[in-house]
């Protein structure tokens, strides 16, 4: 579907025998078409057999060869492939964004892969409801998978009691901080309150630092932020849920003291100018290149700011996101589960794709470990992470894992995909203009009602 | 037909697989777009039919929709009141006085061989605030008009003007040349006839290239049109439509709608009404031509 967008975007410029802007418009619809019938023209019974070739299509995200994942990604698909002469695994490497695209455009066609990639609860569940995924139920009880699992993580994955993917990653939200621009500033401590936030903000504004840095032109970035801050008005987790259940509204006033709260970090003037045209990567690298004293993230983050400017000889700190008003728990995170490996249902070698997967996962921790980028990984990991040479930031994230006590997941992985795209981009206009709480909560419950299934 | 001396099948087999291709390529994919914009449906799981309640929605009661819509034409009109008439301007004055001038129209031309991502990237870095070291602003500030600097690219008031900016910058090339091989091609003789008739420098303009001109003038305009109706790639590239749909586009909001917000069905009927202002800009725009040049025949 979105490839007919796209052609009749694009049609409509050749009809008039040129186009100057369709070209963006129309690429989905090129890289729409190829990977689905590798699986397909694969013999088509599904006999384990073992002399039979069999080739599986794994859809995956580590597309960068600089990225330690790209590296085990391929180890473990080569140890396998020795293992099992007769199987063979194509990989189709893409940046996450294309990743989705394609996978949509795919499902619309119902041509999945064999292992694709899906994001957690909401952003899953149009899959799921068409019933594109095989359970896997009792694959993760074969070799002791399940258990080499972080417990509750994988909640985010199960529908009506089955499971249907398995997370590569589990992290949580946490802001780094620059030492030496704190007390370039005069500031000790990092805050723990969300008013000595706002008024190391203003010491940092004062002395001409950057105080925090942020890529708001990936909307997703507030959303998070702004996230932890209802985390906090609201005492506690569970907000969205409560707007599920017919609990709440937004009109809440834990809602709209966290739009409060929120304005007054961008009026404090926390963030860099044009912040609304920054990506994610030119907000981190303000950070990580030591422009901006703050840096609010998951906790996926920690490996690219470990070997960044910013933190030679161990200058960047982290600490917990602070109470607001004397409400909430630090220890209470925006957790953020990762995306996951799922099964096409429709697959033609569902036994092989099992098998596969099953030994992918089980090897998964141990590798990651290995190339350092075991911080935030889904699974329980053996190892002396000190002795293997991790830095003292990274064990600070990873003493933070060990206090969490619960807390709540994106707004796009919990509401429906419409009412999250209202919601970014209210919360971006925040970024650009001082609004009136009341009228951005009447936004967003007008918005919620308006995509009730 | 028969002075080919080739059989009408010989003709349809020749012209067949093209044929099939473009209805299936184009036709197709616009007839089941609009079968599409009657569903309610996220494009993965089960559609239902609602009638022509997307289209309803569309007009009355999506305060994205027509303020994109406005934001599209303002594209337009900037490119055909103001990109057109200076490349045609530029154009004269190369052809009058400049004597070998590849060189200079090819150096107009350069931004249009970029690829839009470079060429966003580019001018976001020109647009920085001073602060992060962006061009326009430091200049600004250095002639002592520290007043008039703006984060061009995320103030809503400002944003769209700027990347209308960059779309003006980008294709005035490629209307220099189209216009200036216009020029090109008109004979020499009839200015010579026109000089021994009194009438040279920018009478002869008005008087000879102006009229000549006017195909070719016509195809500028139509590609313009068209093309800043479609203008995508430029806006997800530096503001992603943003900051909350301040530079909103028809092209962006259909994307939004039906890729990020998972209603393909009311993303279709987007789309339809793009192809439909599109099918009637181009029929406005030739018949406004026809009659302009009947004028000069």
């Amino acid at each position: 579907m979105a490839g007919f967008l796209a052609v009749s975007l694009a049609a409509c410029g050749s009809s008039n025998n040129g186009n100057n802007g369709g070209d963006a418009a129309a690429s989905p619809s090129a890289s729409a078409s190829t990977p689905a019938s590798a699986s397909a023209s694969a013999p088509a019974s599904s006999s384990a057999a073992s002399g039979e070739k069999v080739t599986i299509t794994f859809q995956n995200i580590y597309p960068d060869p600089t990225d330690p994942k790209y590296n085990m990604l391929h180890k473990i698909v080569k140890q396998y492939e020795t293992d099992h002469p007769n199987v063979h695994i194509e990989l189709d490497s893409l940046n996450t964004d294309q990743q989705k695209q394609k996978l949509k455009t795919q499902a619309a066609s119902n041509e999945v892969p064999d292992i694709t990639i899906v994001n957690p609860s909401a952003q899953m569940k149009p899959y799921v409801d068409a019933g594109l995924f095989a359970p896997l139920n009792e694959m993760v009880e074969k070799n002791g998978l399940k258990d080499s699992f972080q417990s509750g993580i994988l909640d985010y994955y199960t529908f009506d009691g089955n499971l249907y993917a398995l997370p590569d990653g589990n992290n949580i939200a946490l802001l780094y901080y620059n030492k030496a621009l704190f007390k370039q500033a005069g500031i000790d401590a990092p805050p723990t309150t969300f008013e000595d936030l706002v008024a190391d903000v203003k010491k940092l504004k004062e002395k001409g630092i950057q105080p925090m840095a942020i890529g708001e032109k990936d909307t997703w970035t507030g959303s998070f932020l702004f996230m932890n801050v209802l985390l906090r008005t609201n005492g506690g987790p569970g907000f969205l849920q409560d707007i599920v259940d017919g609990k709440k509204t937004f009109e809440d006033p834990a809602f709209t003291s966290a739009v409060d709260a929120f304005e007054q970090l961008v009026q404090a003037g926390a963030f860099q100018e044009g912040a609304t045209s920054f990506d994610y990567n030119a907000g981190e690298n303000l950070f990580k290149t030591g422009k901006a004293a703050m840096y609010f993230m998951g906790s996926w983050a920690t490996g690219g700011i470990e070997v960044s400017d910013a933190n030679k000889d161990g200058n960047v700190g982290v600490f917990k996101f602070p109470t607001v008003g004397g409400k909430g728990d630090p220890n209470q995170f925006m957790l953020a589960p990762g995306s996951a490996f799922a099964v096409s249902k429709n697959s033609k070698h569902l036994p092989e794709t099992l098998d596969f997967l099953n030994y992918f996962m089980l090897n998964y921790p141990k590798e990651a470990f290995a190339v350092k980028g075991a911080v935030g990984v889904a699974q329980k990991v053996d190892g002396d992470f000190k002795a293997a040479g991790y830095s003292d930031m990274a064990m600070e994230v990873l003493a933070m894992f060990k206090d969490v006590k619960g807390g709540d997941i994106s707004f796009d992985n919990t509401m429906n995909p419409a009412t999250s795209q209202a919601h970014l981009s209210s919360i971006q206009n925040l970024f650009v203009s001082k609004k009136d709480a009341a009228a951005v909560a009447k936004e967003h419950q007008q918005a919620y009602e308006d995509n009730k299934e | 037909m028969n002075v080919l001396k080739v059989s009408r099948w010989t003709i349809a087999a020749f012209v067949l697989p093209c044929l099939l291709l473009y209805v299936g390529l184009v036709f197709a994919p616009i007839i089941v777009s609009f079968y599409n914009a009657t569903l309610n449906w996220n494009g993965i799981g089960v559609a239902k039919h609602v009638g022509l309640d997307n289209f309803r929605r569309m007009f009355t009661n999506d305060s994205v929709f027509w303020p994109s819509v406005r934001r599209t034409f303002m594209l337009a009109g900037f490119s055909m009141l103001v990109q057109l008439p200076l490349a045609l301007f530029v154009a004269i004055l190369i052809s009058r006085f400049v004597r070998k001038p590849n060189f200079l129209v090819s150096s107009y031309f350069m931004p249009v061989i970029l690829s839009v991502a470079v060429i966003g990237q580019l001018w976001k870095t020109i647009y920085n605030p001073a602060s992060q070291g962006g061009m326009i602003n430091q200049i600004l500030i250095k002639l002592g008009l520290g007043s008039w600097t703006h984060a061009w690219l995320s103030e809503p008031k400002v944003a769209i003007y700027a990347i209308i900016v960059i779309g003006l910058w980008q294709y005035l090339g490629y209307h220099i040349l189209i216009q200036f091989t216009g020029i090109q091609n008109i004979p020499a003789d009839i200015y010579e006839a026109a000089k021994i008739d009194g009438a040279e420098g920018f009478k002869a303009d008005r008087y000879i290239t102006l009229p000549m001109i006017v195909p070719i003038f016509k195809i500028s305009v139509v590609l313009s049109f068209i093309g800043s109706l479609q203008s995508f790639d430029l806006i997800m590239v530096t503001t992603a439509g943003g900051p909350a749909h301040a530079t909103d586009v028809l092209a962006s909001h259909m994307y939004n709608i039906s890729i990020l917000s998972q209603k393909y069905g009311y993303g279709s009927a987007i789309a339809c009404f793009l192809v439909v202002v599109c099918l009637a800009a181009t029929v406005v725009i030739n018949l406004l031509f026809n009659r302009i040049e009947k004028r000069y025949n």
